[in-house]
C-alpha cells in the first residue's frame, strides 16, 4: 500500500466510523425524543414494578434471564435463592457492577410482566425489572409495561397474571402491555345493556356517561320525553339506570373502573364512557321487549351524536326472536359492535344455539370464559363456528353495589373484558369502522391449546396485540 | 326481597302445595342443598326470558308430594320452581 492509498483508507475509516457514531446519537435522539412525545406511563411516580424510561421490545431470547432483580440490603444469598426457588426460577447472574442486580430465569418462560409484577410484590425486593433485548429495530416502540397502582390491582389476574393463586403465569390479556399504547378514551361510549349500573360507586363515577347540554333529552313517540342524564331505564321506561342487581356494576368495571385513582381496581379503560342501559331486573333477568327498547335508545342516542361504539350484552337464553336480531342489526348499520356472552350451559352453541350471541349479524361478538390456567371455564358454552373468540371469566374481581368489590365467574365477565378492549382500540383508533374493528379483535388472540376446536379463533383476546 | 335459605323453602312448600291443590302440611321437605347455577335465572329461565349469564349461588330445593318429587331453585332475590309439569315458572 502506498502512502496516497494508506491516507485514503485511513480517510475511509475514520468517515466509517463517524457515521457509526452518528447513528448511535441519532438512535438515542430518537428514544429521549419518544420518551417525552410518546404515552407516559402512569408508573412516572418511578414506584417498584414499573418500567420506564428505556424502550423495550415483548420478544426475548429463548433462554435468556427473563428479569433483573434488585433485593434489599440485607437479604442474604441464601435467602434470595431459596425465595427463587420456591417460584420455580433460578438466578442466573449477580451482576456486581450494576448495584448488585441478580438476573433471574424463569423456568416455566412466562412472561416477564407477569414475573415483574410477581417480584415487586415481595417485601425482599427493592425493584425488578424486565430484561428485554435491546436493539435498534426494538426501540423503535415504546413498550413499556405499564402496572397500575389501584390497591386490588395485584387479584386482577385477567389484566396481569403473576401465577397468583395457582394460576398461570402470563394467562392474562397483556393490559399492561396495551397501556403503554392507550388507557382509553372518554370520547369512546360503551353501552352496558344489563341490570343498571351503580353510578355513584367511588371507582366508576368519573367514568360514567352523562348526557351532555348540546344533545336533547330522549324523546321517543310512545314514551313522550325522557330526561336520561345518566342513561335508560327501559324496565320503567325512565331516565335512573340504577343497579338493583350488582351483575351491571361488575360488567362496568371490567370495562371502566377508573385506573390510578389509588382505588380498587382498574378497569381495562381506565378512561371511558359508560352509558348504563338497564333491561334486566333485581333478580339479573329481562324481557326481549326491554332489550329491544334499550338498544333502540342506545341507536337514537348515536344518531343525536353520542359516540356509542359497543354494547356489551352479558346476557342471553336459547330463544331466537326475529325482532332482537333486527334491532341488534340496525345497531350494526349505525356503526356499533355487540359484544355477547356465549352462555354457561356447557354445551356446543353450533349444535344448540345461544342468542343474542348466535344471531348471525355482522357486529356480534360472541365471547366464550377461560380460567386462570387458560383452560376453557367447565361452564362455558363454546361452538368451533358460532363462538368468536375467549377472554378471562372466572374469578374477576370488580365493581360490585355501595362501593363494594367482588370476584364473579361466568360468560358476562368475559364479555365486557372483550367489550373493554374493543373500546381500547377505537381510543387508538376512532376513526375505524365496526367490521375494522371486529377484524380486529378477532387476529389479535393468543392461541390457547383448550380452545382448539372449540371457539372460531381458538385464542385469547390480547389487548396489546389488538393495539398494534 | 331478600330471602333468606328458610323463607325460600317455606315460600316453595306453599307454592307447591298451590299448584297441586294439595295442603301444605302434606308438602314434605326431601333435602335442601347449596348450588352453583349457571345464570341468574338459576337455570329456570321461563319462556322468553333472558337472564345475566353469571354463576349464581343459591339453594336448590327438593319437595316431596303425592309421591313424587319436586324441584325449586333460589337465592336471595327469587324463587323458581323448575320444570313443574314441563315449565319454569318463576314464583
Amino acid at each position: 500500500m502506498n502512502r496516497n492509498n494508506f491516507f485514503i483508507h485511513l480517510a475511509l475509516a475514520l468517515v466509517l466510523i463517524l457515521v457509526a457514531a452518528f447513528a448511535g446519537q441519532l438512535g438515542r435522539w430518537r428514544k429521549q425524543w419518544r420518551s417525552h412525545m410518546g404515552p407516559v406511563p402512569a408508573s412516572e411516580k418511578k414506584q417498584p414494578g414499573t418500567v420506564d424510561e428505556i424502550a423495550l421490545s415483548e420478544t426475548r431470547s429463548f433462554g435468556s434471564p427473563e428479569v433483573l432483580v434488585k433485593f434489599k440490603s440485607g437479604v442474604s444469598d441464601e435467602a434470595i435463592e431459596a425465595l427463587t426457588a420456591r417460584l420455580h426460577d433460578r438466578v442466573e447472574d449477580r451482576i456486581e457492577n450494576a448495584d448488585g442486580v441478580e438476573a433471574i430465569d424463569d423456568l416455566d418462560n412466562a412472561d416477564a410482566a407477569s414475573i415483574v409484577a410477581e417480584y415487586s410484590k415481595l417485601p425482599e425486593v427493592e425493584y425488578a425489572e424486565p430484561n428485554f433485548e435491546i436493539n435498534l429495530e426494538e426501540a423503535e416502540g415504546p413498550l413499556v409495561p405499564v402496572l397500575p397502582h389501584d390497591p386490588q390491582f395485584e387479584n386482577q389476574w385477567a389484566l396481569s397474571n403473576s401465577g397468583q393463586r395457582g394460576g398461570k403465569k402470563g394467562a392474562d390479556i397483556s393490559a399492561t402491555m396495551a397501556w403503554a399504547k392507550t388507557t382509553g378514551s372518554e370520547d369512546v361510549v360503551v353501552a352496558v345493556l344489563d341490570t343498571g349500573v351503580d353510578y355513584n360507586h367511588e371507582d366508576l363515577t368519573s367514568n360514567m356517561w352523562t348526557r351532555p347540554a348540546s344533545i336533547a333529552p330522549y324523546h321517543d313517540n310512545e314514551l313522550g320525553t325522557i330526561d336520561d342524564a345518566n342513561g335508560f331505564n327501559a324496565i320503567d321506561n325512565a331516565a335512573d339506570p340504577m343497579d338493583d342487581n350488582g351483575h351491571g356494576t361488575h360488567c362496568a368495571g371490567i370495562i371502566g373502573a377508573e385506573g390510578e385513582n389509588d382505588l380498587g381496581i382498574a378497569g381495562v379503560n381506565w378512561k371511558v364512557q359508560i352509558m348504563p342501559l338497564k333491561f334486566m331486573n333485581a333478580g339479573g333477568s329481562g324481557t326481549t321487549k326491554d332489550a329491544i327498547e334499550a338498544i333502540s335508545y342506545a341507536i337514537d342516542r348515536k344518531k343525536a351524536g353520542v359516540n356509542i361504539r359497543i354494547i356489551s350484552a352479558s346476557w342471553g337464553s336459547t330463544q331466537r326472536t326475529r325482532a332482537l336480531e333486527a334491532v341488534i342489526r340496525k345497531a350494526y348499520e349505525n356503526d356499533i359492535l355487540f359484544v355477547a356472552a356465549a352462555g354457561n350451559s356447557s354445551t356446543d352453541n353450533d349444535r344448540r344455539p345461544h342468542y343474542p350471541s348466535n344471531y348471525n349479524v355482522p357486529n356480534v361478538i360472541s365471547v366464550a370464559a377461560l380460567d386462570r390456567n387458560d383452560q376453557l371455564a367447565s361452564f362455558s358454552n363454546f361452538g368451533a363456528k358460532t363462538v368468536a373468540i375467549a377472554a378471562p371469566g372466572v374469578d374477576i374481581l370488580s365493581t360490585w353495589l355501595g362501593n363494594e368489590y367482588e370476584e364473579k365467574s361466568g360468560t358476562s365477565m368475559a364479555t365486557p373484558v372483550v367489550s373493554g378492549v374493543a373500546a381500547l382500540v377505537l381510543a387508538e383508533n376512532p376513526r375505524m369502522s365496526v367490521d375494522e374493528l371486529k377484524k380486529k379483535l378477532l387476529a389479535s388472540t393468543d392461541p390457547i391449546v383448550a380452545l382448539k376446536g372449540k371457539t372460531a379463533t381458538g385464542g385469547r383476546i390480547n389487548a396489546s396485540k389488538a393495539l398494534d | 326481597m331478600a330471602n333468606s335459605k328458610n323463607d325460600a323453602v317455606e315460600n316453595a312448600r306453599r307454592d307447591l302445595a298451590k299448584r297441586l291443590k294439595v295442603d301444605a302440611a302434606d308438602v314434605k321437605e326431601r333435602s335442601v342443598e347449596d348450588a352453583d347455577f349457571p345464570d341468574m335465572a338459576l337455570g329456570a329461565a321461563e319462556s322468553g326470558e333472558m337472564s345475566g349469564q353469571m354463576i349464581t349461588r343459591g339453594w336448590r330445593i327438593q319437595l316431596e308430594a303425592n309421591g313424587q318429587t319436586y324441584e325449586y331453585r333460589a337465592d336471595k332475590n327469587q324463587l323458581r320452581a323448575f320444570k313443574f309439569k314441563g315449565k319454569n315458572h318463576r314464583v
